[in-house]
């Protein structure tokens, strides 16, 4: 045989030889950290199949320009350490171009690595201010409002509610309660309110009745909470109602599930607080992407299921945009087409359309608690942060 | 100290006291195994927490009445006391003081794993079963939780001191305490006591979490709780009942002095400075037994 037939036969076999492996790297692979166990697996289980629901939908319909989603997780019990473990190992195995990070400290602690690479865009349960900053964090983005926005949210709807107010904020002697609190003031000022007191409470502390006594002696129109799920928020609220406050209670994105504020009981009613997605069961508007959500699950999904669901809906137009400009998926090119999103139609998930210049979403609505429907019902219209 | 709020000094001493009342009584399950065994029982948290799922066990799931749901929690939590006694405590007899210690550390581990896989890791609400309305001192307002809370806790305690002083088995306890060898020799069954003991023990310790639980919220993390109640019992003498009773009460007043008028960051600054200031004083805390070892 001569040897160019025996070229073109090499070649010929080493092409059947290599046709899976490029049929593999036509999948678009996106990892998680995700949470499943510890203190966190209540919103860790929901954005899991938040991000897997909408995988689901996208692959069903042919996938991304032709290219299927493969998502590949690790739970991470809520603990760095193992977060970054999963993030080696599932990096490591897997050619991944998004991946979903759960906790800020997670996210800062892979901000190295992930500019070292230069290879993935990361996104994650971490709604810190400090993360909504394109500079120091370029390869990464929140799909919601951060912090320091959502105390903004709230504090012009209350200033258009009531103007020059008297406000209060209570947060948890934590990275997580202290973040927004000199927004809270600066804001406050901008906006004409009064900062009647600022209230910070150890962590894990267990009574609250002389954080409540100071609350009280403010007197505030509207007290923010802040840096918690759920305790001690219904004992604050419990003790200031009974001892005849008219203060509006408030909270941020983590206490605002529908669930947790419903185990409020009674003292919850009227509860308010700032979320970036409509509810589940919110039927005040057109939301197709919302039906299609409760035609695959017919019962309530919490809202860290809509912060995964969004999220990977932000993934998919990222990669998307991506490869219709005929460019590799990498973080750069990611993240310039996350960036090029304006005015994007989320579905209904979110009321207005949506537009991302930096890493945030900075978009919310004021919900308020009904304790006889046990549903939250809308309070205010949507606010966009500019 | 014209201009003084002293009417908001008043409301917080008050609030100081109850919280107090809290501390001593988990102290109090503290003291209660420290002084017949000498183990350092660092699961005193996570005992506590336990009863406090015991309790959520019996009323939310299982929908019974709130009263029958407390004894149902006491008597689970003696039986879990018993349990842990009989399995890791009693084999570890003789062995070396950091052993038990350690085994302690594990048990936390292995309870709070346990309410993970059965309740899982969210917070949990137990059902209001104390009076909801504001108590009033004088002028002075009082949450009605703590106010409550605080009532049984002193009530409990003085049960516990009087089963010491006149009740055989509590007669037992505290010869067992005194001297193991003497106790042994005047045919006191030392083993029995020392289950005696946890079982009091994880009782009291339910009673706390029910109260702190209806305070607070119910979640595996209950447990951190146990540290501030191990500041206090080193404060009141770890061998001490009335020590865990004042060293609860200083501490639950430092506390709510030190929140209210620097801020509720300088309150474990505040307590931790108590701790040292007293061990430097007194080392063996305020009502402990001096003990002298010659090597």
């Amino acid at each position: 045989m001569k040897l160019s037939r025996w070229l073109t036969v090499l070649l010929a076999a080493a092409g059947i030889a290599l046709a899976p492996a490029a049929q593999a790297q036509e999948e678009i692979v996106i990892g998680g950290s995700i949470p499943m166990t510890g203190v966190f697996a209540f919103a860790g289980i929901g954005i899991n199949a938040g991000l897997q629901d909408y995988f689901k939908i996208v692959n069903d319909a042919g996938g991304i320009k032709g290219r299927k989603i493969r998502y590949v997780f690790e739970d991470t019990g809520y603990k760095p350490d193992v977060s970054v473990a999963a993030f080696k190992k599932l990096t490591g195995a897997n050619k991944i171009s998004l991946y979903y990070g759960d906790s800020t400290a997670f996210s800062r602690t892979i901000n190295p690595e992930l500019e070292r690479l230069g290879s993935i865009m990361m996104a994650g349960a971490s709604l810190a201010t400090e993360i909504n900053d394109p500079k120091k964090f370029p390869a990464q983005f929140m799909a919601g409002p951060d912090y320091s926005e959502q105390i903004g949210i709230l504090l012009r709807h209350i200033a258009k509610e009531k103007p020059a107010a008297k406000v209060a904020i209570v947060y948890s002697d934590s990275e997580f309660g202290r973040d927004p609190v000199n927004e809270f003031r600066e804001m406050s000022k901008k906006l004409g309110l009064t900062v009647a007191v600022e209230i910070q409470t150890a962590p894990g502390s267990v009574d609250v009745s002389t954080e409540v006594i100071k609350l009280r002696r403010a007197d505030p129109d509207y007290t923010i909470f802040h840096g918690y799920i759920l305790a001690p928020i219904p004992e604050f609220v419990t003790q200031m109602k009974k001892s005849g406050s008219k203060s509006h209670f408030m909270g941020t994105f983590w206490t605002m599930d529908s669930s947790t504020v419903m185990k409020m009981g009674e003292a919850g009613d009227g509860f308010m607080g700032v979320m970036p997605y409509r509810y589940y069961y919110d039927t005040s508007a057109k939301a197709p992407m919302l039906d299609k959500i409760r035609q695959l699950h017919p019962e309530y999904q919490n809202t860290p299921y809509l912060q995964g669901f969004l999220t990977a809906m932000l993934f998919v137009e990222s990669a998307k945009r991506t490869l219709e400009a005929g460019k590799p998926l990498d973080a750069k090119n990611l993240k310039a087409a996350l960036n090029s999103i304006k005015n994007f139609d989320t579905g209904g998930l979110i009321g207005v359309p949506i537009t991302i210049k930096g890493n945030s979403v900075p978009v919310g609505r004021i919900y308020r608690a009904d304790m006889k429907t046990q549903k939250m019902v809308p309070a205010s219209d949507w606010i966009v942060v500019e | 100290m014209i201009g003084f709020d002293w009417l908001m000094l008043a409301e917080v001493s008050f609030a100081g006291l109850g919280s107090g009342g809290l501390y001593a009584l988990a102290g109090l399950a503290f003291v209660l195994i420290y002084k017949a065994t000498r183990v350092v029982n660092l699961a005193i948290g996570e005992m506590l927490m336990m009863g406090a799922y015991f309790f959520f066990a019996a009323t939310s799931s299982m929908g019974w009445p709130i009263w029958i749901g407390i004894i149902a929690a006491v008597i689970g939590s003696g039986i879990l006391g018993a349990v842990i006694e009989r399995l890791l405590i009693r084999p570890m007899l003789g062995e070396a003081p950091i052993s038990v210690f350690m085994i302690t550390v594990g048990l936390s581990s292995i309870l709070v794993g346990t309410v993970e896989l059965i309740w899982g890791a969210d917070q949990l609400r137990l059902p209001d079963f104390m009076p909801s309305d504001t108590v009033l001192i004088g002028e002075a307002m009082v949450s009605p939780k703590i106010f409550y809370g605080f009532l049984a806790a002193v009530a409990l305690i003085a049960c516990v001191l009087l089963v010491f002083r006149f009740w055989r088995g509590g007669v037992a306890l505290r010869a067992t305490a005194s001297d193991q060898a003497a106790a042994y020799s005047m045919g006191i069954d030392v083993p029995r006591v020392f289950s005696l003991t946890w079982v009091v023990a994880a009782m009291v310790a339910a009673i706390g979490g029910i109260i702190v639980g209806s305070i607070s919220s119910l979640s595996p993390t209950m447990g951190v709780f146990g540290l501030s109640v191990l500041v206090v019992v080193i404060v009141g003498g770890l061998d001490s009942v009335p020590g865990a009773l004042v060293g609860g009460l200083l501490v639950g007043l430092v506390e709510s002095w030190t929140g209210t008028y620097f801020g509720g960051e300088f309150k474990l600054l505040a307590t931790f400075s108590l701790l040292v200031l007293i061990l430097m004083v007194r080392p063996y805390g305020l009502f402990g037994t001096h003990e002298i070892e010659r090597l």
